[in-house]
């Protein structure tokens, strides 16, 4: 069965994370539309959505960090897709692809390590590869194809730095600033926290 | 009534448009479903044309501006054709002008398809509906739903928080290094409360006696009929005679290789 190994509690911590996000999620959207429109004149509108594009891997990034199980990442991702639907975000059911695809990158990366290390290297690289997930996507489905091959590639690589900065370093921040304040105790991130103080204690 | 539709059908239903679409970089295939799905809306959605057009018309601005970033940057493989123009340091040629139409045109069916399924799908019958027809776990979806019901509780606390900020004298953020505090100081509470409620919320729903086992009753049951699977055969069944008729007709173009 799916989520044999899941407690209650940290699927539905895992879903209200997605819920939470789903509206981050929008509002950056809103911001990049803007963005974009600013600097359609200028030709360089391809690139408005790329410097942010990272902000849309963070759930994954940080519900795998808290739960640290396997699926953690793609199904954060996937939620918080499905989300933006329920509340009527303009690009309707194919967000829930994208949100998939997007969070398969960041949990392939995980299941590299075996669901074990959540390190800070390891949640960049996971940043990373949802961005290039989710550009082989968007490759596919805007028609990115038609592009030029250097603007293709100076894009890709614009994306892949915000996963990794927005997604990964950001992310990880908000887990650690989220443990200090004591409500992950009962999660893996938290419990993990909980070790070496008890063994300062002692 | 399209709203009377069940809603992951309705979601697949429109899904399978949105990924077929992506192959055709041809203008004929986009514009003309795009005035089926357009007609359809109009006829049988029952949405009101006024709200439609509401939620429509930016994209139309969104997709000529994607059109004409397409337009610069087209690749050497889809910029055949004769030189047009140029502005500034881009050369602009029929082929790049074609293939800008195309990727807008097929931009706008996307959002076509898109508020059909937005403006007449309720959301928690949506979410009642993954469950029961496409088996996504009930631990899943009554998560979705609890933390999807915490959402006008999410801004009530922010107000408090704001006031408490206030009261204890935290002034306003001038400057972007405050920006980016204040930002910390508003999301980690409010991320931390959120954590909090999930944790009462799944120990109450573990008290009540759910187990999140499919083998459940339900309040409502969601049901598949045959006119749900017509509304399916008309989108898709529209889409297949689009891509034929663009092959016969000579126009279908498919990742820039021209097949009809």
């Amino acid at each position: 069965m799916l989520f044999k190994e899941w407690k209650l509690k940290e699927i539905v911590l895992m879903s209200i994370l997605g819920v939470v996000f789903a509206f981050i999620y929008l509002g950056f959207f809103l911001f990049g539309q803007t963005l974009r429109n600013f600097l359609i004149p200028f030709g360089l509108a391809p690139f408005a959505y790329e410097f942010i594009f990272g902000i849309w891997f963070i759930v994954s990034i940080i519900a795998a960090y808290i739960i640290r199980k396997r699926g953690a990442a793609f199904w954060s991702e996937l939620i918080a897709g499905t989300v933006q639907v329920l509340v009527g975000s303009p690009a309707g059911p194919m967000l829930i692809i994208s949100a998939a695809i997007q969070g398969l990158g960041a949990e392939a990366v995980f299941a590299a390590t075996k669901w074990k290390n959540y390190t800070l290297p390891v949640l960049v690289a996971a940043g990373m590869s949802a961005a290039v997930f989710s550009y082989a996507w968007g490759w596919f489905n805007s028609g990115l194809a038609a592009l030029a091959p250097g603007l293709i590639i100076a894009t890709l690589l614009v994306r892949i730095v915000s996963g990794a900065l927005l997604a990964g370093v950001l992310g990880k921040w908000i887990g650690d600033q989220l443990a200090k304040t004591g409500v992950l105790r009962g999660y893996a991130l938290g419990k993990e926290r909980q070790k070496p103080r008890e063994r300062k204690a002692s | 009534m399209v709203s009377s539709i069940n809603p992951s059908l309705k979601g697949i239903t429109v899904l399978i448009p949105g990924v077929l679409l992506s192959f055709s970089f041809d203008i004929y295939t986009p514009l003309v479903f795009l005035i089926f799905m357009m007609l359809f809306t109009f006829l049988f959605s029952g949405i009101p044309l006024k709200k439609w057009l509401l939620f429509f018309t930016p994209f139309i601005i969104v997709a000529l501006g994607f059109a004409w970033m397409t337009m610069l940057y087209t690749s050497e493989s889809f910029a055949g054709g004769e030189h047009l123009f140029s502005i500034w340091r881009f050369d602009v040629t029929t082929g790049a002008v074609m293939t800008g139409i195309s990727l807008a045109l097929r931009s706008l069916c996307f959002i076509t398809l898109s508020l059909l399924f937005i403006l007449t799908t309720d959301s928690t019958k949506f979410m009642l509906s993954l469950m029961q027809q496409l088996k996504m776990p009930p631990k899943l979806t009554y998560g979705i739903l609890a933390g999807y019901r915490f959402l006008p509780a999410f801004r009530h606390e922010f107000h408090i928080l704001k006031q408490a900020h206030r009261i204890r004298g935290v002034g306003r953020a001038r400057g972007i290094k405050d920006r980016l505090e204040q930002m910390r100081r508003y999301a980690i509470p409010l991320m931390a409360n959120a954590i909090r409620k999930a944790e009462r919320v799944a120990n109450a729903m573990e008290s009540k006696g759910f187990t999140g086992s499919h083998n459940r009753t339900h309040y409502h049951y969601m049901k598949i009929n045959k006119k749900d699977w017509m509304f399916f055969s008309v989108i898709n069944g529209a889409l297949v005679l689009t891509f034929v008729s663009s092959y016969f007709l000579g126009y279908l173009n498919i990742f820039g290789i021209r097949v009809g």
